[in-house]
């Protein structure tokens, strides 16, 4: 942990502009923030860890929870919204048990919310482990949910196989 | 590759025209519309098939011509076949095979698929004359969107790139803020400041350094023009910045662009470089002694930095909060340094303006809002992307016949203009010409261009909510009427859309907005007001239809309605909606077979609409919510 | 005229001359003519802006908040203007509905700039604004010297200004954003655990008991 971070920390100079990137770096390197982090960052940078708090919960980009495996993202933009986006995200709560901006006891998914990514014109859309997933229907939302379930099976039964094979 | 830009030009002229004219190419749409259409799978389908074939083809990724609608969207040019270009529409990886088969290894153009053929203006615009609104169009931002590979430097030079940039360098800084100030130039960052009076103050600034920051953080739910701009020709946008810069004596730039456009940031990681390595930023840019670089800045999220301010304070690694002015920026920006900044389409458009004069452009447009306007056009519309047309063209023309009128057949309700700070239009506005003072004149404003069409299925009371619950997650927080004012009117909003407000919150509401709007520190709650005020003035029959009737007329808010299965259309075999129910909630009923919903259970999520056969169609809903015991009273009896 | 560096204005009907770039609220006060305001410091540049109570009229302008705008040769600026009282009223009802009222348990016992600033203005907590969602946040009186009561806080931003002027590195600061702007030490730490040495100048410019001294 404490080396990973002094890599994302060592090529930045003590200036407080970097501060975002730097956040951003480490949110990149770890998949979240940690409190270590906050505050190596802020020794780092030589300000004050309360500012860097400050700072990181201003912006919806940080996160102070890890990723799931699967990270959820459902937009709520103007467009998403009007083509019926409340619903779409409605729908992964519902099946995946947790709230916008929550993970899944086992960190299997976690499900967060966003204004718009541009994607307007294929609304309303979600975006999964980075993977745009355009014109969602509450419906689709059970299939594309089915379909990673049945990936992580098959990706599983997979390994077992290969792990057979190499006996 | 420095050099003589002149040489580089020529050099990029030659392999342009041979591409252009005796080369076999396909080009390909990858921009982030594009890839959530699958085009990626398309390009790689091609890429595929031609190695497999052992064709020769030059495969170009592009960005986005604006059609987004229609995608992917593949142009092919078989110059064999003595055809001009052609632009195929909803080019999916399965249907990759027939093009190849037909117009890549044969003559058949496969003309089924084609949307129309790509020709040229004089000035070199592509444009498709199949396509009526091509004739409403005007593309300077949007010029070689679509066509030209955005990440090579060579297409845009052999189009005539930073030729315009090194006539400007030549030009003294005056000269060059003259002719802005002939264009009549205003901002496209959304308030249409004059162009040309801010980059004056500035320039008079007797202090140093100077910074010149691009508004790229385009916020604005719904709208994504200067995502499109720089996914698809960013150097137009990095030229119009080396300009301004000259004409300031700016000798640092920024581009601040959204976490959220991942794309935009690696391709301008790209186009940076390539403009660094032929000498159009860095030092002594083409010999001519001015030193401008521009850094990229990736925001983080937070809509408040769209304001000039609040994006300099993020910028310098601070908490994104607008500041109240004066001073300005161009007087107190950066470090406290004299900064300008500007929106991505207004550099773009300056380098047009100096390339073609002011005067020029001037013509374009109507008297106080010259040139053109770049729209994001969504929602409810058939033909959904991007669009530019002179200033002054009417919202009917833009909607009907450049965005083809509303999905399905339904009626058009409001057009959402300006973002989620504007207004909310009526169809008696549609005749307004759309220009900065005609729609500051209805309550709305012209924002960065985002443009959301609702038809009869969306509720206005849920749609003001929705942006005011938008703007109150994305206040920074720092002043009273922000942070209290714009939540107090959604805490309103919020009871409305349960039908649980009263008469005195409406007034309240609108009190509140006037007070918001004047009162709020930055632009941010000052215009927070306009979705509520305007839906309050043109749609004010809803707002009473939920607070005195209990009602969602449009059927959407999920506290005023239910579903209900109508007995006499549901088929009695078919399962779809039991069988897709997240919550169980419909019982089939022993004897007939017939449908119904168990309210208790049923979450109104809206699935079986979704999967009810249109032939049955059997699903309906009903508001207020009682309405479904009186049906099915009458069904019963 | 105006001695050299100093602008002639009218505020209310009385001529009133002020240093150049000065602020129409400071000059306003120096003259003896009252305008409400609860966040303005006047060393602070710019300014903080965040209270909203100060707004005045200005002709030819409309109305601006007068710890913001400059005064100008020839201006004239009346604080009694109908838009403008009522944009300090809704600023002040707003920040009433939001605060705990719970003034005669409160150190200040009522005694806060912020009370007498709204008795002063004949403002009163609002009957018919729907109540805020109010988090009840924990007292922290883990340092020796100063008490920090979050539930108090109008979010003037005085204190972190002043903190900030002296301190290196501030123990506090704004966290979150909208309506969960709140202040705060690094992760909610108690602020004996942080480096406040309690010098005290947020206690003095704290306008609520946010901030106020332990008593001896
Ligand atoms: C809350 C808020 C959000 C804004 N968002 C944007 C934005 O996303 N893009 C933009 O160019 N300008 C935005 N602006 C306007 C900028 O403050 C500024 O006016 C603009 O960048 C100036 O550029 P222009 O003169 O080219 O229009 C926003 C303003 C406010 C108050
Ligand atoms: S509103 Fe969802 S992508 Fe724009
Ligand atoms: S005193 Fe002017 S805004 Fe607070």
């Amino acid at each position: 942990m404490a080396e990973e971070l002094q890599e994302v920390l060592a090529p930045y100079p003590v200036e407080r502009r970097y501060l975002l990137r730097i956040l951003q770096g480490v949110q990149q390197k770890m998949g979240y923030i940690s409190e270590e982090a906050l505050e190596g960052v802020a020794s780092h940078l030589k300000i004050s860890p309360a500012e860097v708090y400050g700072v990181a919960t201003f912006y919806n980009q940080f996160r102070f929870i890890p990723y799931g495996k699967h990270h959820i993202v459902a937009c709520l933009g103007t467009a998403c919204h009007a083509m019926g986006g409340q619903l779409i995200l409605d729908a992964f709560e519902r099946e995946l048990d947790i709230k916008a901006g929550g993970i899944t006891p086992d960190h299997g998914w976690s499900l967060d919310r966003v204004g718009c990514i541009g994607c307007c014109t294929k609304a309303p859309v979600v975006v999964i482990n980075d993977v745009i997933h355009a014109k969602m229907s509450p419906f689709k939302v059970e299939e594309v949910l089915a379909g990673l379930g049945l990936e992580m099976r098959k990706e599983k039964e997979e390994e077992e196989a290969g792990e057979g094979e190499s006996q | 590759m420095k050099g003589n830009l002149n040489d580089l030009q020529k050099q990029a002229q030659e392999k342009w025209e041979e591409l252009e004219e005796s080369s076999f190419t396909i080009r390909i749409g990858t921009p982030t519309c594009g890839r959530a259409a699958g085009s990626l799978d398309t390009l790689q389908a091609f890429q595929e098939r031609i190695k497999k074939e052992g064709v020769e083809a030059h495969i170009i990724e592009v960005g986005c011509m604006g059609l987004c609608f229609a995608e992917p969207l593949v142009i092919i040019h078989n110059p064999d076949s003595g055809l001009p270009p052609i632009l195929y529409g909803f080019i999916t990886h399965e249907k990759v095979l027939r093009l190849v088969e037909g117009f890549i290894l044969g003559d058949d153009p496969c003309l089924e698929l084609a949307l129309g053929t790509v020709e040229f203006k004089e000035d070199g615009t592509p444009y498709i004359p199949e396509m009526p609104r091509f004739e409403i169009e005007e593309r300077l931002v949007l010029r070689n969107c679509g066509y030209i590979d955005p990440l090579d430097i060579g297409q845009y030079l052999a189009r005539g790139g930073y030729l315009t940039l090194q006539k400007a360098l030549k030009m003294t800084p005056e000269g060059i803020i003259r002719e802005v100030e002939q264009a009549r130039l205003r901002g496209r960052g959304g308030a249409g400041f004059d162009t040309a009076r801010k980059w004056k103050a500035c320039y008079q600034m007797e202090r140093g350094p100077k910074y010149l920051i691009c508004n790229a953080d385009e916020g604005d739910p719904g709208a994504f023009m200067d995502r499109v701009v720089l996914e698809s020709d960013p150097h137009s946008v990095i030229e119009g910045m080396v300009i301004a810069a000259h004409a300031l004596g700016a000798s640092q730039g920024f581009i601040y662009t959204r976490a959220e456009y991942p794309l935009v940031i690696e391709r301008l990681k790209i186009a940076l470089s390539q403009a660094r390595e032929i000498g159009v930023i860095g030092e002594d840019i083409l010999g001519s002694g001015v030193n401008f670089d521009i850094e990229l800045v990736e925001g983080a999220g937070a809509f408040a930095c769209g304001e000039e301010t609040a994006m300099i304070a993020s910028i310098e690694g601070r908490r994104g909060m607008p500041r109240p002015r004066p001073p300005h920026p161009t007087e107190y920006g950066l470090n406290g340094e004299p900064t300008v900044v500007d929106n991505v389409k207004t550099f773009a458009l300056v380098t047009r303006i100096l390339q073609q004069g002011g005067e020029w452009f001037s013509q374009i447009g109507s008297p106080n809002s010259t040139g053109t306007a770049v729209f994001a056009l969504a929602g409810r519309v058939e033909q959904i992307g991007l669009v530019e047309v002179p200033m002054g063209t009417t919202l009917k023309e833009v909607i009907f016949e450049v965005g083809g009128g509303i999905t399905n057949g339904r009626t058009f309700k409001a057009v959402q203009i300006g973002g989620p700070a504007g207004g909310c239009l009526p169809e008696s506005a549609l005749d307004l010409p759309v220009d900065y003072d005609s729609l500051k004149e209805v309550g709305a404003i012209m924002g960065s261009g985002g443009m959301v069409v609702l038809d009869e299925n969306n509720c206005m009371v849920e749609t003001a909510r929705f942006f005011v619950d938008f703007l109150a997650r994305e206040c920074c927080g720092k002043c009273t009427m922000g942070r209290l004012g714009v939540k107090q009117m959604l805490l309103i909003l919020e009871d409305f859309v349960k039908g649980e407000g009263t008469e005195e919150d409406l007034d309240m509401l609108e009190g509140l907005a006037h007070d918001v709007r004047e009162g709020c520190l930055c632009n941010l709650g000052g215009s927070a007001a306009n979705p509520v005020l305007t839906t309050l003035r043109y749609f004010r029959d809803e707002y009473e239809a939920h607070v005195t009737g209990k009602r969602c007329p449009a059927l959407v808010c999920k506290e005023l309605i239910t579903y209900y299965i109508l007995p006499e259309k549901c088929e009695k075999g078919c399962d779809h909606c039991v069988l897709t129910c997240p919550t169980e909630a419909i019982a089939t009923d022993e004897k007939t077979r017939k449908k119904k919903i168990l309210q208790d259970k049923c979450v109104k999520c809206g699935t079986c609409i979704d999967v009810c056969p249109p032939e049955y169609d059997a699903v309906i809903k009903v508001s207020p919510p009682d309405r479904v015991k009186e049906l099915e009273g009458e069904a019963g009896g | 005229m105006a001695e050299k560096g100093y602008v002639e204005i009218t505020i209310d009907g009385q001529t009133v001359q002020a240093q150049e770039g000065e602020k129409i609220l400071w000059a306003a006060l120096d003259a003896g003519i009252e305008i409400p305001h609860l966040c303005a410091i006047r060393e602070a540049h710019p300014p903080l802006g965040t209270c909203r109570l100060c707004f005045v009229e200005v002709e030819g302008e409309g109305v601006v908040a007068s710890c913001v705008e400059p005064v100008r040769e020839g201006m004239v600026v009346h604080t009694d203007g109908e838009r403008a009282k009522t944009l300090r009223r809704r600023a002040m009802e707003l920040l009433l509905a939001d605060h705990d009222l719970e003034c005669k348990t409160c150190v200040k016992e009522g005694n806060c700039e912020f009370l007498q600033m709204a008795i002063s203005m004949k403002v009163k907590k609002p009957k018919n604004l729907h109540p805020f969602p109010r988090e009840e946040l924990p007292v922290d009186d883990s340092h020796p010297l100063i008490i920090f009561d979050p539930n108090k806080c109008i979010r003037c931003g005085k204190c972190v200004w002043v903190c900030r002027e002296k301190a290196e590195l501030v123990p506090f600061d704004f966290v979150y954003k909208g309506y969960d702007m709140r202040l705060t030490t690094f992760l909610s730490r108690p602020l004996g655990e942080t480096n406040c040495t309690g010098c005290g100048e947020c206690v003095e410019v704290c306008p609520v008991a946010a901030l106020y001294f332990r008593k001896a």
